[in-house]
């Protein structure tokens, strides 16, 4: 069959001779056409070579050029004069009800400027917010952040004009089970935000701090695999940590909450917490802290599990939302009021004061108290 | 309309409808939907081998199997219409047999005619069932429903998920251990299409089989009019189960696809209701012999497997199983292999194993915790399982709440640690990872603090005062010259969590212990100081400034972690999280302690690690296998 379709002449006149007859003749145009392809084909291999070729034999190894997070708190016309750590506390039976946290975040942020969010978001802004979404729990259990704080945050970014809001942590137990159960994904897409799930594959290696490290200096990390897919984009970056317990370094917040962006081996870090915690604060310049202190768990933390290891609103028995431009500070202020804890127990503190504290592009205080002297911490109630 | 035309229609149909099933077998949809839990694993419920094989292991017929009656009794009427209807994996390779077919007319009507190779799924079937009455449930290696599911599961999906990663649309695909031989497995009995049509519905499927006995008792069937047929043959050229139309009709090896019916250009063959029976052959081609040869394999396959010691005494400290689990013989003659359980595992911790559960155990969900764990709010397994291998628990029946915290938490296993690879137990360095991470409350892993000697730690003291101490090194044996110490500023500072303590022993052989604030070259500080008043506190500093030439040891003060064996769940979170990442890490999870087992009276079968508080099992957990052994 296959020959009585080359004889009908489908075939060029070559190939059929090819098939035909044993003495093939070879036409000046078989010549041309041949020769030209052969060496087309050998100067394509020729020129891959070259472009390839590693003279050294190193430079398929090399690293990716890291990249450097950019100031997303440049942007910030913020006030000298005005406070800098706003507490909002509110009524223990509400804190399930997005009315009346969305009061207490909107009272903390108003607080801090009259502006409130506008302050801090511009229209057209990309928002990435960072919730702790760090466990498989429920919201009730307090390991993660109140949806509703990070649903009424959503909210107030989405009226001040942001022109998309991302939800991104990287958690330690499955990623898409900690966003359904902590409630956070149900939050996020109420308020039309954009939930990113992590996955290897949007990590690339972030520049913490330029050189080496030193480890006299309790610094740790210079350049890290970080979760870059959500931080691609993003013109301003909120925090949105929950206030825990915590069985290493004792207590968990703000600072500790970056911790949820990185990338990599980080089971390794726990050899040196307070430096990593500390190097965190150092590679993030948030734009702006929004503490979860309505749900604050005392004991058994991260984790928690039991209704027993939190409580609500932590030793003042009232549930609190923090609002705060500097990271440090405000964590201070809730390790101390919030969880009850000496802050001399929290080394990463003060690293990170003698890490970043004297940088003048931020806005950072080495205690809470030395803002309290200036007039600068305000705090409010909100009825019913 | 054609009766092939609905036929087609029928398995496009029935092929998007498994198809849904096996994408939607995930937490978050099971979740959103919890109806979905009664159909993802209906195809599975509606096969009538794994019904009636592991009737004959178990004596039961679990929950939904009672499903296969659906298809069986249509069976007994029509023949083996399921083949060519129905199933899903018949169905792919008809259609990559029709897309690939580089056959002509009269090589198709050659390739399909019957030959003797096509009794092997027979002497297939006749080993399984065998081995079956024993109590090992093999017939999910080669069922088809259980063999797609399982190649969706292990290999398909995670190679479409690789992308969908990519776009960030979903977290990291699916990994599974050696799911490239489940995947190459398929791509081979798919190519041998190519070879021979049909090749595995033909040869080796145990569940056409299956259909292929009860068919035997089927009321219609094709008949062909001797007196209308011309002997062309062509009615071989389309047929799908190489039943012999154009003759006698091999009933057993029919699929109904009423294609001869189509290809027939003289109308002698049609669909009748009890046509001549000597126009049939009734029963399948297995000689008495040869089926007695495979039921002696079967019967011998039993000892063989069980004799390896697997699943008793050698048990393989692998072999953890998922919650709600039963017992590893019971499991072993329950589990299908079909891996529902490994495909809506939302943390990836459920594993196809190999040879680690012996050889009955192939393909039978295992936990590797270097893969995932096992989350606390999490029973999907068991709720898509189809046969009962792993019971349907509630989550507050899985955690030991109200109203089980009589029986306490479901256990998968208990975590240990390997002294020889931690880093506080053996290298010095601080870490308790597995502390943060463990899930129960209170923690199962807790953490001491303990003093252990820096290297070289042992050093002499050259003088003292009350906060201040300068060292000099130890000298070596047989030497009396020692030089001053030679630290680095701030080598001894420490910090919350790590803290450096300067053990004194005087000469008169009393001793006492003080932290080091900090060192300036060789001089150690201590004494800490009352913030009040600006003091030395009372006790930091020494009680006796320390002579010359007496003995001081540096140590430093860290977090050892340790486990409570009543509260760990063996949840593996630990050993996920565990920063030493060899083949081994340094705190894992074994099935010691497993509550699957604890009530087990049989010696090598009992996993239990704990004495059982309550004389009375009842009460126990929640499996109690003692009731029906007694």
């Amino acid at each position: 069959m296959a020959s009585s379709k080359q004889a009908t002449g489908e075939r060029p006149a070559g190939d059929q001779a090819a098939a035909g007859t044993p003495h093939r003749t070879w036409t000046r145009r078989d010549l041309l056409v041949r020769g030209g392809q052969t060496v087309a084909v050998a100067g394509a291999a020729v020129a891959a070579g070259w472009y390839l070729h590693d003279p050294v034999g190193d430079a398929g190894l090399q690293p990716p050029e890291p990249i450097r997070l950019k100031d997303y708190f440049a942007a910030v016309d913020f006030p000298a004069a005005a406070p800098r750590i706003s507490a909002a506390y509110g009524k223990p039976e509400l804190i399930d009800d997005l009315e009346h946290v969305r009061r207490m975040t909107v009272a903390a942020l108003g607080g801090l400027d009259g502006q409130g969010i506008a302050r801090f978001v511009s229209r057209g802004d990309v928002v990435m917010v960072k919730p702790n979404v760090g466990f498989d729990r429920g919201p009730q259990l307090g390991a993660t952040t109140n949806p509703q704080v990070v649903r009424a945050v959503i909210q107030l970014c989405r009226e001040a004009g942001a022109s998309k809001v991302i939800v991104a942590d990287n958690p330690i137990e499955n990623p898409p089970a900690c966003f359904a159960k902590s409630g956070i994904k149900e939050a996020a897409e109420a308020e039309g935000a954009t939930v990113v799930i992590h996955a290897s594959t949007h990590d690339r290696p972030v520049e913490v701090r330029p050189g080496s490290p030193d480890p006299a200096r309790g610094e740790a990390l210079s350049t890290w695999p970080i979760f870059w897919m959500p931080l691609r984009e993003a013109d301003k970056v909120i925090g949105i940590p929950a206030v825990k317990d915590h069985n290493l370094c004792h207590a968990s917040a703000g600072l500790k909450n970056w911790y949820g962006l990185l990338g990599g081996r980080r089971n390794q870090f726990h050899q040196a917490i307070h430096h990593i915690i500390s190097d965190l604060g150092y590679m993030m310049k948030p734009t702006l802290m929004v503490m979860d202190g309505t749900r604050v768990m005392m004991k058994n933390g991260p984790t928690g599990g039991r209704l027993d290891d939190i409580r609500v609103g932590g030793v003042t028995g009232r549930p609190a939302v923090v609002a705060s431009v500097d990271q440090l500070a405000c964590d201070s202020w809730c390790v101390q009021n919030l969880l009850g804890r000496d802050l001399a127990a929290v080394s990463y503190l003060d690293l990170a004061f003698q890490k970043f504290g004297h940088d003048p592009t931020r806005l950072v205080v080495h205690h809470w108290q030395e803002y309290r002297q200036q007039g600068k911490v305000v705090e409010e109630t909100i009825e019913g | 309309m054609r009766i092939t035309t609905v036929r087609i229609i029928t398995q496009t149909a029935v092929v998007a409808i498994f198809l849904t099933f096996v994408f939607v077998t995930t937490l978050s949809h099971l979740e959103a939907m919890p109806a979905l839990k009664f159909w993802v694993s209906k195809f599975l419920e509606i096969d009538p081998l794994v019904g009636i094989a592991t009737a004959i292991a178990t004596h039961t017929v679990y929950k939904g199997l009672l499903w296969s009656l659906l298809l069986l009794i249509p069976t007994l009427f029509l023949g083996r219409f399921f083949c060519n209807w129905i199933c899903p994996y018949g169905i792919m390779h008809q259609f990559v047999g029709w897309v690939f077919n580089t056959r002509n007319a009269k090589q198709r009507i050659e390739s399909n005619r019957y030959r003797r190779i096509f009794a092997l799924k027979y002497y297939i079937l006749i080993g399984m069932i065998v081995a079956a009455v024993f109590g090992s449930l093999q017939v999910g290696l080669l069922d088809p429903i259980c063999l797609l599911h399982r190649s969706f599961t292990a290999s398909l999906l995670p190679a479409m998920n690789m992308p969908d990663a990519v776009a960030g649309r979903w977290g990291d695909p699916k990994m599974h251990q050696l799911g490239w031989v489940i995947g190459f497995l398929l791509l081979f009995l798919v190519s041998m299409n190519l070879v021979i049509p049909r090749f595995f519905c033909r040869v080796l499927c145990p569940l056409g089989a299956t259909l292929g006995v009860l068919s035997r008792f089927s009321l219609w069937r094709i008949e062909r009019d001797p007196n209308k047929c011309i002997d062309c043959d062509l009615c071989l050229q389309s047929c799908e189960g190489a039943c012999d139309p154009h003759t006698q009709l091999r009933k057993s090896e029919c699929f109904v696809c009423f294609n001869c019916i189509e290809d027939c250009p003289h109308d002698a063959l049609s669909f009748s209701l009890l046509p001549k029976r000597h126009h049939e052959v009734a029963w399948p081609d297995v000689p008495r012999r040869r089926a007695i040869y495979a039921a002696v394999v079967g019967v011998l396959f039993y000892p063989f497997a069980k004799l390896s010691g697997r699943t008793t005494r050698d048990f393989s400290t692998k072999v953890v199983r998922p919650p709600g689990s039963v017992e590893e013989i019971e499991f072993l003659e329950r589990c299908i292999k079909c891996d529902q359980c490994i495909r809506v595992c939302p943390t990836n911790v459920l594993q196809p194993a190999m040879f680690e559960a012996g050889l009955e155990g192939l393909w039978t969900p295992v936990m590797n915790f270097r893969m995932g764990s096992c989350q606390l709010n999490c029973t999907a397994c068991g709720q898509v399982c189809p046969t009962g291998a792993i019971q349907r628990l509630s989550i507050e029946e899985k955690l030991g709440l109200a109203p089980y915290e009589a029986q306490g938490p479901v256990k998968l296993g208990t975590a240990h640690y390997d002294h020889g690879r931690c880093l506080p137990w053996s290298k010095n360095i601080p870490c308790v990872v597995c502390e943060e991470v463990c899930p129960t409350s209170p923690k199962a892993i807790h953490s001491e603090y303990m003093q252990l000697l820096v290297r070289d730690g042992k050093k002499l003291v050259r003088s003292a005062t009350a906060t201040t101490l300068t060292l000099a090194e130890y000298p070596a044996p047989g030497t009396t010259i020692s030089d001053l110490c030679s630290f680095r500023p701030g080598e001894y500072r420490g910090d919350q969590t790590t803290s450096y303590h300067v053990h004194i022993i005087h000469r008169d052989g009393t001793s006492e212990t003080h932290r080091i604030l900090g060192n300036d070259g060789d001089t150690l500080m201590i004494g800490e100081l009352d913030p009040a008043d600006g003091e030395v506190l009372v006790g930091s500093a020494f009680s006796r400034i320390p002579a010359r030439d007496a003995v001081a040891a540096v140590h430093l003060e860290f977090k050892v972690p340790k486990i409570d064996t009543e509260l760990c769940i063996g949840c593996g979170q630990c050993e996920m999280e565990c920063p030493v990442v060899g083949d081994r890490r340094a705190v894992y999870v074994t099935p010691d302690g497993e509550t699957r087992s604890q009530n087990d009276p049989h010696r090598d079968r009992n996993r239990s690690l704990l004495l059982l508080r309550s004389a009375d099992a009842s009460d126990g957990p929640h499996i109690d296998l003692r009731k029906w052994l007694a």
